[in-house]
């Protein structure tokens, strides 16, 4: 409104007549973006999430922000590969956060704390639905159809639950004390575990699809890969799974002199220390795979937690990257070292990448014992028709893990072939959970989330300062037993100061950065949450799209949208 | 409900007793979780901030302007309680299209060389009148390093307790890119053009600061519109000072340095980075303190964004010379100051901007 003074004067804070709004082209807009370590979470945790809330030592708030995702942080934050760390826009900085620690810590602190699951059994028409497999995927699964007020009965071969988590981790990776109070916990919940009920043996799938609304399979790859080399076998042949799980169970294993594993996953290193310890003096680590380097691309790095490999190296363990056995050496009957060839994952004719060996590479290898770690594959009992025609593996065609042609049945975890680690049987249990859910109440599939992940180049790093990551203490070589943990816990100070290394990649860190730039005042700040979750709100009516919001917003969160 | 035998002085003390049951019904209902309340209107918003915001949206200064930014962040440290008077120039062009004003403060406008002596004349009004609201003189660098000159070290001379701000963008903006005193040497403008005879402004920039300090008043700063924290810092502590002092705050202008508004915080940052501008304090007439360069970066980032200085990246060969010349004064001020840091420190020039949740620390 017009106001014309007597004096000529001009009445305070009276431009904001003036609409500036409109020399605009371009305007900011707020993008929750995906971070990097997000879409990277083979389980779906979100922890930029979970990081803001113990910046603000909320730690409470974080566990239940990670337990509405994965039951288990306690177990994944000790055992996961982290492929989040992996992909962590920090570590194009100085060191990617150490996620894993953050979530063990708060997974321990949930245990001893004694927090209670953050679950609402009031939903949900409590129909039945049968787990089979108490691995990760059907604690997951059923953990998630719990929540949803489901009445779940989880059926187990093996008398305790906990599956590959119990029957072949370490004991110094994963102290059973914690897995058997996390298992309890979620038991505790109401789930029904029926252990020692072995699928085709005790129970058989038909019975089971008629006595319950729907089933979800997880059971696991138990069964070994016919393996040789060139058709010869070891006549002492043992897969390291099989004596991986007698040392956990009994803590027995051969000692020859030396050995040569042949693989390149958590099973084949697991053994290869626990062997080690056992008094074998020279272990040899045959695998295909290379080691985490700048020259090996991200997908040929052996999946291996790569702590585990920097202790592996640390015991004495020789690793020969890039490697494939090609001929077994035998003097008479007795195994006494292999044939090796360098070979690489290529690009190939067909487009698909497949591993070339090269020739006039190869090198022998003397050892006492061959054991080939490359894998199993779903035990066929009791699944009738499900599996057979020469597939390995329930292989669903869906995240959700259903199985087309057989309605009600769903899939998960290590049986479906193309998974290999606790947190994507995590994964696939919740995923799973929420498509019975749907099949149960007849709507549609769940919706996957689709926010596009952001890259280094949208962050301002000036903002950030250079800061050390956090590393777990672990126990020296000399003091590393067959039981004490490795890896010692860290402290809340050590976990926060980590906490506040992160970028906030693509959420509001709050730090006032656009309403304190804006030459125009058009970010007003509220101090309630605004609609999208910040406490900023852009003025429209003032701003001039001039875009150094965007520009210095430290997280990537303001992003310029043209508007003519 | 009156019983029979009550008196006035009973029912009045029955009513007094149901108000603040009433009352306490009322404090009990309120300390329940409140659901959360509709995000009220922005202009209803904009009268809450959580700080005083002391100019207004609406002003007409160019996108991306940092004398804009530079004078909401001083009037926003320094107000309410304050008077703000203003040489001619582009802030007091953009911010007082008659009849509306973007300050909500006390502000006047006479001349382009008087903002000292109007303010110094304020000053003494308000002490003769027992007040003891401060007054803040403003101007840009051609009225505060060529016009203003004589009238700011008058009031510096008279020790008048005025903060005096120049927001120095190196040109006369205001009029179409004139050069300064405070034009840098080898910038382009209109009047010291980029061409045949010489690579931009012949002359160096005016060491004002010094000369100011060299006045003995108590406290003289240079600041730079990209360590907000700074910057207000700086005028909190000009404001608590009962004399005169000042302040130059570093202001890149998109027009006229050529580049796009939205790179203004960058090139400013850089321009402290690189050591071209120096951030420091002097007090009676010393270097009191300084903000150390952490990895002092070469002046062709700083150049290079901007296309007052595209001519140095011809191929002439003065422009590799005049960018040496320039390098050489970045390093003339990193000795002279002794900007160099020491490793790494949170108030140094790579960790004054640090951000946290929850704002930065004020």
């Amino acid at each position: 409104m017009l106001v014309l003074t007597r004096g000529s004067y001009a009445l305070p804070g009276t431009s904001i007549d003036f609409k500036t709004g409109t020399w605009r082209t371009s305007r900011p807009l707020h993008k929750h973006w995906a971070a990097p370590c997000h879409s990277a979470c083979p389980a779906g945790e979100d922890p930029q999430a979970y990081i803001a809330n113990v910046q603000e030592n909320h730690h409470r708030e974080a566990w239940e922000s990670i337990v509405h995702i994965n039951p288990i942080p306690s177990i994944t934050g000790r055992i996961c590969p982290h492929p989040c760390e992996h992909a962590c826009n920090r570590g194009r900085f100085d060191q990617p956060i150490a996620i894993h620690s953050i979530e063990r810590f708060l997974g321990d602190e949930a245990r001893q704390r004694g927090w209670e699951y953050p679950i609402d059994l009031g939903r949900g028409a409590g129909a039945t639905v049968a787990v089979i497999g108490a691995g990760p995927a059907g604690l997951s699964a059923a953990y998630h159809l719990r929540r949803r007020g489901y009445q779940v009965t989880l059926l187990d071969a093996l008398p305790e639950a906990g599956g590959l988590m119990r029957s072949a981790i370490p004991i110094n990776r994963l102290p059973r004390d914690i897995l058997d109070a996390d298992i309890a916990r979620i038991l505790a919940l109401g789930i029904e575990f029926r252990g020692r009920t072995r699928l085709g043996v005790d129970v058989h799938l038909d019975e089971l699809r008629s006595d319950y609304r729907a089933l979800f399979l997880a059971p696991g790859t138990s069964k070994a890969k016919a393996w040789s080399v060139d058709g010869a076998v070891p006549t002492d042949h043992r897969t390291a799974l099989e004596l991986l799980q007698e040392w956990v169970a009994v803590g027995s294993l051969p000692a020859p002199q030396s050995v040569i594993v042949h693989g390149g996953g958590n099973t084949a290193v697991d053994l290869c220390r626990a062997m080690r310890r056992a008094g074998v003096k020279e272990v040899h680590l045959v695998t295909a795979s290379g080691l985490p380097g700048p020259d090996t691309e991200p997908d040929d790095i052996i999946n291996i937690v790569p702590r585990e490999l920097e202790q592996a190296i640390e015991e004495g363990i020789t690793l020969h990257p890039h490697r494939t056995i090609q001929r077994l050496l035998f003097r008479g009957s007795r195994v006494v070292g292999v044939e090796m060839v360098t070979l690489r994952k290529l690009p190939t004719k067909s487009g698909q990448t497949g591993r070339i060996a090269f020739e006039g590479t190869e090198t022998l290898l003397h050892a006492d014992m061959v054991i080939p770690a490359i894998g199993e594959s779903v035990d066929p009992t009791g699944l009738g028709t499900l599996l057979g025609g020469g597939r390995e593996y329930l292989w669903p065609g869906n995240p959700f893990g259903r199985l087309e042609h057989t309605p009600g049945l769903f899939v998960g975890g290590d049986a479906r072939g193309d998974r290999g680690t606790v947190s994507a049987a995590v994964g696939d249990g919740r995923l799973a959970a929420a498509a019975i859910d749907s099949y149960i109440r007849q709507s549609d599939d769940p919706e996957v989330m689709s926010r596009a992940v952001i890259t280094f180049d949208h962050i301002n790093s000036s903002y950030f300062e250079p800061a050390q990551r956090v590393e777990e203490p672990t126990l020296s070589v000399a003091e590393r037993t067959d039981t004490a943990e490795i890896d010692r816990p860290l402290s809340s100070a050590a976990i926060t100061h980590e906490a506040n290394r992160c970028f906030s990649c693509g959420s509001c860190l709050a730090c006032d950065n656009c309403w304190t730039f804006c030459p125009d005042n058009a970010v007003v700040k509220t101090v309630a949450l605004a609609k999208d979750g910040s406490h900023y709100v852009f003025d429209y009516e003032y701003c001039k799209g001039c875009g150094i919001c965007a520009a210095e917003c430290p997280c990537g969160y303001i992003v310029m949208e043209a508007e003519l | 409900m009156t019983t029979i035998n009550e008196s006035a002085f009973d029912v009045e003390i029955r009513k007094a007793v149901l108000r603040s049951k009433l009352k306490e019904r009322h404090r009990v209902e309120t300390s329940f979780p409140r659901k959360r309340k509709e995000e009220p209107a922005l202009a209803e918003l904009r009268e809450r901030q959580p700080a005083f915001r002391g100019l207004e949206a609406g002003h007409r200064a160019c996108q991306g302007c940092g004398e804009a930014l530079a004078a909401r962040l001083v009037a926003e440290a320094a107000g309410p309680d304050v008077i703000l008077t203003n040489a001619t120039g582009c802030l007091e062009i953009f911010t007082s299209p008659w009849p509306q004003s973007a300050w909500r403060v006390p502000w006047i406008h006479s001349l382009f060389e008087n903002s000292a002596a109007i303010a110094a004349g304020i000053e003494a009004a308000m002490k003769h009148q027992g007040k003891a609201t401060k007054v803040i003189a403003q101007g840009g660098d051609g009225g505060t390093f060529d016009i203003g000159f004589q009238a700011l070290s008058g009031m510096l001379e008279r020790m008048h307790n005025v903060l005096y701000v120049c927001y120095d963008n190196e040109a006369y903006m205001n009029t179409g890119i004139q050069r300064s005193g405070s034009t840098p040497h080898a910038a382009s403008t209109t009047t010291s053009p980029a061409g045949q005879e010489r690579m931009g402004k012949r002359h160096l920039k005016k060491d004002l600061l010094s000369i100011i300090a060299s006045h003995h008043i108590p406290y003289a700063a240079s600041a730079s519109v990209a360590y907000p924290r700074d910057l207000r810092r700086k005028v909190r502590r000009a404001m608590e000072v009962d004399g005169p002092t000042f302040l130059q705050v570093h202001c890149p202008c998109p027009l006229g340095w050529g580049h796009e508004g939205a790179v203004t915080i960058e090139v400013a940052r850089l321009a402290v980075q690189t050591g071209l501008f120096p951030v420091v304090e002097f007090e009676r007439g010393e270097v009191a303190g300084v903000m150390p360069l952490r990895n002092p970066k070469s002046v062709t980032e700083y150049l290079k964004r901007q296309n007052r200085f595209r001519h140095l990246f011809s191929n002439d060969p003065r422009a590799r010379e005049e960018r040496e010349h320039l390098q050489a004064l970045a390093d003339r001020n990193i000795e002279k100051f002794n900007l160099r840091g020491e490793g790494m420190d949170p108030l140094d020039s790579e960790g004054a901007d640090t951000v946290r949740r929850g704002g930065l620390v004020a």
